[in-house]
Formats: structure tokens, sequence, C-alpha cells
């Protein structure tokens, strides 16, 4: 029986399990070199690397606009929303870990396919960068592009103002979290995450000694 | 230092601008902090990972 937290959608060889497919790595790493470029074009003028940026920026904008849209279409597509959601278990397996913690001792509870932690980093990145994206497309209307001239009258001067903080707010978060992300990356107990981003797979050990195959139903 | 930009309009009004640029140094240094704390607990005081 499948437990209403179970992710389903991996598929197991002998000794090797599929944990990301090619399309979602794929989307990953464009909107993760899109995050990188467009940090990079907002930061480092501010810091004194002076270049032409805007243009930059903008169309790494949009391409990371299509990104997302694409991962949403893919989720909704695959039926595979609930493999985020926080449920029971997760805030069992949250108590775990901090009561471990506390003890200094290893958690009992095995997660499924993502952790909590993993969990809140993706739903922390989609607030951050949804934010980001709908204040950056609202600023996208006061440049000529292709497609249009620029419109600065379009909201009071009282309103671009929050645009410009939400969206400031927003890159400057982002900034702490992608240093924490690379990092938790490359920790060398994380790693098996990094080279299932990079190849697709984890071994059926890690599968076995990291997670609850009740929650994380592999095809056979 | 300052949370916010701000200018003036033609009125003399004050118009926020964004977020202060000076906060981008605060950022990257909570970033080093959060990773240097928890390295630091993985290495001293957690025990090994399964």
């Amino acid at each position: 029986m499948t437990t209403p937290s179970a992710t389903t959608g991996g598929s197991a060889t002998a000794d090797r399990i599929v944990r990301h497919a090619l399309p979602d790595r794929l989307l990953h790493w464009l909107c993760a070199a899109c995050v990188l470029i467009l940090l990079g074009t907002a930061f480092l003028p501010i810091v004194g690397v002076a270049f032409g940026w805007v243009t930059i920026h903008w169309v790494t904008g949009l391409v990371l606009g299509v990104g997302v849209l694409l991962h949403l279409v893919r989720v909704l597509a695959r039926g595979s929303w609930g493999s985020m959601w926080i449920g029971r278990a997760d805030i069992a397996d949250a108590l775990d870990v901090a009561g471990a913690t506390m003890r200094r001792a290893l958690p009992q509870r095995k997660p499924g396919k993502y952790s909590v932690a993993q969990k809140l980093i993706h739903h922390a990145f989609a607030v951050v960068v949804l934010t980001t994206l709908v204040t950056g497309s609202l600023m996208l209307l006061r440049i000529d592009t292709p497609w249009w001239r620029r419109n600065p009258y379009l909201l009071a001067d009282s309103t671009w103002g929050i645009v410009y903080v939400l969206h400031g707010l927003a890159a400057l978060v982002l900034i702490t979290m992608v240093m924490m992300h690379v990092y938790f990356a490359l920790r060398p107990e994380k790693l098996k995450f990094t080279r299932a981003m990079l190849l697709g797979w984890i071994t059926r050990r890690e599968f076995d000694e990291n997670h609850d195959k009740q929650r994380w139903r592999v095809d056979p | 230092m300052e949370l916010f930009r701000v200018s003036r309009d033609i009125y003399g009004r004050e118009v926020l601008q964004g977020m202060s640029w000076d906060l981008l140094w605060v950022f990257v240094g909570v970033g080093c902090v959060l990773i240097v704390g928890h390295a630091l607990y993985r290495l001293i005081l957690a025990p090994k990972q399964r």
C-alpha cells in the first residue's frame, strides 16, 4: 500500500536507482546557470566590475522564467506535485533529526526520496526565485525590449519602490541560499545527491542506507 | 548602515529606490557564518553519519 507521502518515479537496475531523470537534471543546471549569471550581472557592477549588464540580465531572467515554467509543466504532467509536500512523516523526521542533534546521536528515521531539509530548501528557492521573476518581469516594462517601448509610468513611484525592494531583497537572500546550497552539495556525505544531479542515479546501497523504501517507491 | 536606498522626486518627496547595496556583504557574511558554523559542528560535535 502506498502511504500518502510516498513518492514514486524512480526506476532501478540491479545496483543503480534513478533519482533524477535527464530532463529534470537539465532543468536544474539550466536554472542554476541562470541564477549564477543573474547574480553576477546584478552584483558585479555594484562591487566595481563595470560592464554592460542590463541586456544579459534580463535575457537570462527570461530564460530562467522559461526554465521554471517547464519545471512546473513537467511536475504537473507527471503528477509528482506531492513529492515535495511536507506531510506528517516529514514533520516526524524533522523532530527525529532535532532530537538526535540534541542528543548528539544519529536520527532513527529515514526519509523518502527527499529529506525535510531538501524540501524546505526547494520551497525557499521557489519563493525567492518566483519573487525575483515576478518583480523582474515588472521591471522589464521599464526598459526597451524588442517587443515593447519602456513605460516607467505603469505604476506609481511608491509602488515601483516596493517592487525594487522585493527584487533586491530576494536577490540578496539568493546569495546566502546559493552559498549554502553549494556548500551542502560539496559536503562528503551529500556528494551522492550531487552525483545524482549530475548523472541521475544513486546506488542500491545508498538507497537502502538513506531512504525509507515505503516512502520512496522505486519501480523494480 | 542603511537598509534602503532612497532619492527625492521633483517635488522633494522621498522615493524608495530599493535595498541598500551595503547589505550585500551582510548576506555574504551570513552565508559564511552558517557554512563555517555547520562545518565546525560536523567536525567537532556531530556523530559520524551511517
